[in-house]
C-alpha cells in the first residue's frame, strides 16, 4: 500500500489521485469528489476506484463505492450506506496502486454542509428621524433538504450584505432564527444581501444563497411636517390670545407696542394743528398756496359720474344734524327769502326721485360707500383732526356751508339736467342777470337778488381772502345773498370736493367761459381733492341763457389737449348712480391741474 | 358515658374522612394529562425539554471549542478527524447511527442510550479536569471550560432523568427505563478503558458524543411534544 504523505504537496511530486471533497448536505448522505491529479491516463471512468472503510466494528472491511457517477467523478453513498458518528475513509485505488490519505477519513457530521436557505424577504421595519438611514427585517426558510424540523439539524444563519458594486461584503453575526434585523441601512443605497449556514457548533459553511436587493428611497414622511404645522399654528394661536389680552385689558402702552396706530400722513406744509378750531385762516392762507406753493391738487378718480362731491364735516355731525336742518332752513330761507324751505338735500348724482329722501339719512343714500380711496380719506381724516369716518359724513354732500371755503358757487349753468337739488346751502346758480342779479337753478329763477358783479366781488373775495369768511357771511347774509354757502356756526372747516361740471359745448361759449384746467392759485376753491373752481371768470356774466342748461356735467374724458370733454348734458334721466369701480372710472370729475393728468388713465 | 364516647368517635370520624376526603381530592385534583389535552403538564414537559436541549447543545459547544483548541497542539487535520488511535469507550453503547435509525428507535430505548451517554463520561471529564488543572499547559479558559464541561455533564444527566421521570409519570413513555439510581452497574466493566485515552482523543470523543446526546434529545422532543420550535 502505497500512500502519500498528508501534507506535503510540493510541485516537484506529481500529483496523486486523491479526492477533492467529501461533503454531506443534510447528514443523512455525502458524497465524494475525485481527481486524478496529474495522472491524466487514469481519468477516463473505470481506471480509478473508491473504496471505503467504515468503523463501525473492528472487523470492518474496505468496500467499494455504492453508486458512481461519473460524469462528475463523484461517489455517492445513500442513506443506506451512511452512518453519523461513525469514521469513514477513503481510498482510491488504481490498477495496481492504492491511493490513500489519512487526512480522507471523516465522520459524517464534520463535513455536513447545509444547502443555502430559501425564499429570501425583507419588510422595511422603520427609517431614522432624520430620513437619512432605515432597519430591514430579512426573513428566510431553512434549507428544504435539512430535517429542521425533526430536529435532526440544527442550523444557524450567516447573512452577508454590501452595497452594490462594492466588493466588502459586511457579515452579521451568527444566529439560528430565521429572521434577522439589519440596523442602518441608507436611503437611496442599493444593497445586496445573501446568507448562507452551517450546523451549530461546526465549521463548515454552506453555499451562500442567490441574492436579493434592497432599496429604499426618500419616502417623503408626513411626520415631519405635522410637528411643524402644528408649532407654527400653535404660535399663531398664541400670539393671538395674548394680542387679544391685550387689548381686551387695555393696556394702551403694549397695545401701541403691539398694534401702533398706523400714522397719518403728512401733508407737505399742512400742518394738522391747524386743521382744528380756529385756525383755519391759516389753513386757507395755505391752501390757496400762499404757503409753501399750494397743495397740490388730487385727481379724484373716482369720482365718475358724480355730479358732486363728498365732504367731510369737521366734527361729529350727529349732534349737528339738527342743528343743521335749522341751519339749512335757516340758510335757505336767508339765502332765498323763503319760508321754511323744503329740506331737500344734495344730490350725489343720482336720480331726483332718489335725491329727495325724506330724512337725513337720506343723505346717504346715492353715494357708493366704495368710491373714496384710501388716500383720499386719509387726506380728508388729516385735514378734519377727530373726524370719524363715516361714509355718511364724508361723502354726503355737505349741507352745511363749508367755512369760509372759496366754495361761492357761482357757476355758470348750461343748463342740463338738474342734478343738484336745491338745499338750503347750495343753490346752483343757472345764470346770472345783467342787472347784477343770479339765476338759480331751476325753480330758483326768480330769485334774482343780487347783481352779478356785487356776486362776483364777493366771490372773489371769498375765494382770495380767507380771513374774510366771516365778512363775507355777513355780507351774504346783509345782502342776501345765495351764493356763498357759508357755515354760520363756523364750527370748522368744511372740506369739500365738489364736483363740478362744466359743459364746454364750443359752440356756445359765449355765456360762459370754457374753464380749462388750471393750477390751484388761480382757482379759488380749494379742497384738496380738486381744485374745482365754481367760479366762473368774470367775462360771462351776461349769459343771457335761460334754456335750460345743465347745471352740473360730467367730464368723461381728457382729449389729447388735456381739454375736458363733458357729455353733452342729457336730458333725461340723470346719470345713474353706479357703484363703478373707481379705478375704472373713465374719468376725474372736476377740475384737474395738468401735473394730475399724468396720473389720469383714459 | 356512652354518649360522650359517641361523640368522640363521630368526630373522630369525621377527622378521618376528612383527612382521606382531602387525599382523595388532591389525588383527583390532579389531572393526568395527555398528549391531546391542552395546558395540562404537557407544557412543562416541553419547557423541560427546551432546557435540557438547550443544556446539551451548550456542551457541545464548549466541547467543540476545547477540541478545536486541543487541535492548535497538533496537527489540524481536515475533517477533524485527527489521528483517533483507538476507539472511544463508549463505543460499546449501541447507538442509533443515522435519523432514521434514531426515528425508529423506541422512545426508551433511546431515553436509554442518552442516559447511558450522559453517565458513561462523568467520570471522565472529571479526571480530564484534573489533569488540565494540574498540567497547566493550557490556559484558564480551557482549564475553565473543562471544569464546566464535567459540570454540564453532571447537569445534563440529572435533567435528563427529570424528563424521563416526568414522561413516565405522565405515561409516555413506560417505566421500563433502567433503574437509574445505580448507572455506574452499566459500565463497571468499563470503567478502566476511559483512563487509557489521551486527552485529545477524550475530547474528540466526548464531542462526538455530546453531539449525539444533542441530536436524539432533540429527536425525542420533535416525537413527543412536537410544538414550539422543532
Amino acid at each position: 500500500i502505497m500512500y502519500s504523505l498528508p501534507l506535503c504537496h510540493c510541485l516537484s511530486a506529481p500529483l496523486e489521485p486523491h479526492f477533492t471533497e467529501c461533503i454531506s448536505r443534510e447528514q443523512e448522505t455525502f458524497r465524494c469528489w475525485w481527481s486524478p491529479g496529474s495522472y491524466h491516463n487514469l481519468s477516463s471512468p473505470g481506471a480509478l476506484r473508491v473504496f471505503y472503510l467504515k468503523k463501525d466494528s473492528p472487523t470492518s472491511e474496505w468496500k467499494e463505492c455504492p453508486e458512481y457517477i461519473h460524469s462528475n467523478r463523484e461517489c455517492f453513498f445513500d442513506v443506506n450506506h451512511t452512518s453519523v458518528w461513525i469514521p469513514y475513509c477513503m481510498q482510491l485505488r488504481g490498477e495496481n496502486v492504492t491511493y490513500f490519505n489519512e487526512d480522507d477519513c471523516f465522520t459524517v457530521e464534520n463535513i455536513v454542509r447545509p444547502d443555502p436557505p430559501v425564499s429570501l424577504s425583507w419588510t422595511l421595519l422603520n427609517i431614522s428621524p432624520s430620513g437619512l438611514s432605515y432597519d430591514v427585517m430579512v426573513n428566510w426558510e431553512p434549507p428544504p433538504s435539512a430535517d429542521v424540523d425533526a430536529g435532526w439539524m440544527r442550523i444557524e444563519y450567516e447573512i452577508q450584505y454590501r452595497e452594490r458594486n462594492t466588493t466588502n461584503w459586511e457579515a452579521l453575526e451568527m444566529q439560528p432564527h430565521t429572521q434577522q434585523t439589519i440596523y442602518g441601512l441608507h436611503i437611496g443605497k442599493d444593497y445586496e444581501v445573501h446568507i448562507r449556514c452551517r450546523m451549530v457548533a461546526f465549521t463548515k459553511f454552506g453555499e451562500f444563497s442567490d441574492s436579493i436587493f434592497i432599496e429604499v428611497t426618500e419616502i417623503p414622511t408626513k411626520e415631519s411636517t405635522i410637528p411643524f404645522t402644528l408649532v407654527l399654528v400653535l404660535g399663531i394661536v398664541g400670539i393671538l390670545i395674548l394680542i387679544m389680552l391685550i387689548v381686551i385689558t387695555q393696556q394702551h402702552r403694549l397695545m401701541m407696542v403691539l398694534l401702533p396706530p398706523v400714522p397719518a400722513p403728512k401733508i407737505k406744509g399742512i400742518d394738522s394743528e391747524l386743521l382744528k378750531k380756529g385756525k383755519l385762516d391759516e389753513l386757507n392762507f395755505i391752501l390757496t398756496g400762499g404757503g409753501m406753493g399750494g397743495l397740490p391738487t388730487y385727481a379724484p378718480d373716482f369720482y365718475q359720474d358724480e355730479p358732486w362731491v363728498e365732504f367731510i364735516e369737521v366734527d361729529g355731525e350727529d349732534g349737528d344734524s339738527g342743528e343743521r336742518e335749522d341751519n339749512r332752513a335757516s340758510d335757505t330761507q336767508r339765502l332765498l327769502g323763503l319760508p321754511h324751505p323744503v329740506s331737500h338735500h344734495m344730490n350725489m348724482g343720482c336720480s331726483n326721485a332718489i335725491s329727495f329722501p325724506d330724512d337725513d339719512s337720506g343723505r346717504a343714500s346715492c353715494y357708493n360707500p366704495d368710491l373714496p380711496e384710501q388716500d383720499t380719506l386719509m387726506l380728508m381724516a388729516t385735514l378734519l383732526p377727530g373726524q370719524p369716518e363715516e361714509e355718511e359724513a364724508s361723502f354726503d354732500v355737505e349741507e352745511r356751508a363749508p367755512a369760509s371755503s372759496e366754495r361761492s358757487l357761482v357757476q355758470a349753468q348750461t343748463g342740463g339736467p338738474q342734478t343738484w337739488v336745491n338745499t338750503d346751502f347750495y343753490a346752483q346758480v343757472s345764470n346770472v342777470m345783467p342787472s347784477g342779479g343770479v339765476v338759480l337753478s331751476p325753480g330758483q329763477q326768480l330769485r334774482i337778488q343780487e347783481s352779478t358783479s356785487a356776486t362776483e366781488e364777493e366771490t372773489q373775495k371769498g375765494k382770495e381772502d380767507e380771513d374774510s369768511k366771516e365778512t363775507e357771511e355777513q355780507k351774504q347774509k346783509e345782502l342776501q345773498f345765495q351764493l356763498l354757502v357759508v357755515d354760520p356756526e363756523g364750527s370748522g372747516y368744511t372740506t369739500e370736493s365738489n364736483v363740478r361740471q362744466i359743459s364746454t359745448p364750443p359752440s356756445s361759449g359765449e355765456g360762459y367761459q370754457t374753464i380749462h384746467p388750471q393750477p390751484v392759485e388761480t382757482k379759488p376753491a380749494a379742497t384738496m381733492e380738486d381744485n374745482q373752481s365754481p367760479y366762473i371768470l368774470p367775462d360771462s356774466p351776461q349769459s343771457q341763457f335761460f334754456s335750460p342748461v345743465a347745471d352740473y356735467t360730467v367730464v368723461q374724458e381728457l382729449d389729447s389737449h388735456h381739454s375736458l370733454l363733458l357729455n353733452p348734458p342729457p336730458n333725461q334721466s340723470p346719470p345713474p348712480c353706479l357703484p363703478q369701480h373707481p379705478l375704472k372710472a373713465p374719468m376725474p370729475v372736476g377740475y384737474i391741474t395738468p401735473d394730475l393728468l399724468g396720473n389720469l388713465s383714459p | 358515658m356512652p354518649g360522650n364516647i359517641r361523640s368522640v368517635c363521630a368526630v373522630w370520624a369525621m377527622l378521618v374522612c376528612l383527612v382521606f376526603c382531602g387525599k382523595l381530592t388532591t389525588v383527583d385534583a390532579a389531572p393526568l394529562c395527555t398528549n391531546a389535552q391542552a395546558g395540562c403538564h404537557v407544557l412543562s414537559l416541553a419547557n423541560l425539554f427546551d432546557r435540557v436541549i438547550q443544556h446539551s447543545a451548550r456542551m457541545h459547544g464548549i466541547s467543540n471549542d476545547l477540541h478545536s483548541e486541543f487541535e492548535l497542539y497538533f496537527l489540524p487535520s481536515k475533517n477533524q478527524i485527527g489521528r483517533v488511535s483507538r476507539n472511544c469507550h463508549t463505543s460499546s453503547i449501541l447507538t442509533p447511527n443515522g435519523k432514521e435509525n434514531a426515528q425508529r428507535m423506541a422512545r426508551e430505548e433511546l431515553t436509554e442510550v442518552i442516559l447511558k451517554l450522559l453517565v458513561a463520561w462523568r467520570d471522565p471529564l472529571w479526571h480530564f479536569h484534573q489533569s488540565m488543572a494540574h498540567h497547566h499547559d493550557f490556559n484558564n479558559f480551557s482549564s475553565n471550560k473543562s471544569l464546566e464541561m464535567s459540570d454540564m455533564v453532571h447537569e445534563l444527566r440529572k435533567g435528563v432523568q427529570k424528563v424521563v421521570e416526568k414522561m413516565q409519570m405522565l405515561g409516555i413513555i413506560s417505566n421500563s427505563v433502567s433503574n437509574l439510581a445505580s448507572p455506574e452497574a452499566l459500565l463497571a466493566s468499563d470503567s478502566a478503558e476511559w483512563r487509557l485515552m489521551k486527552d485529545y482523543d477524550l475530547l474528540y470523543c466526548f464531542r462526538r458524543d455530546s453531539n449525539k446526546v444533542q441530536n436524539y434529545l432533540k429527536i425525542l422532543k420533535c416525537r413527543i411534544v412536537p410544538e414550539h420550535g422543532c
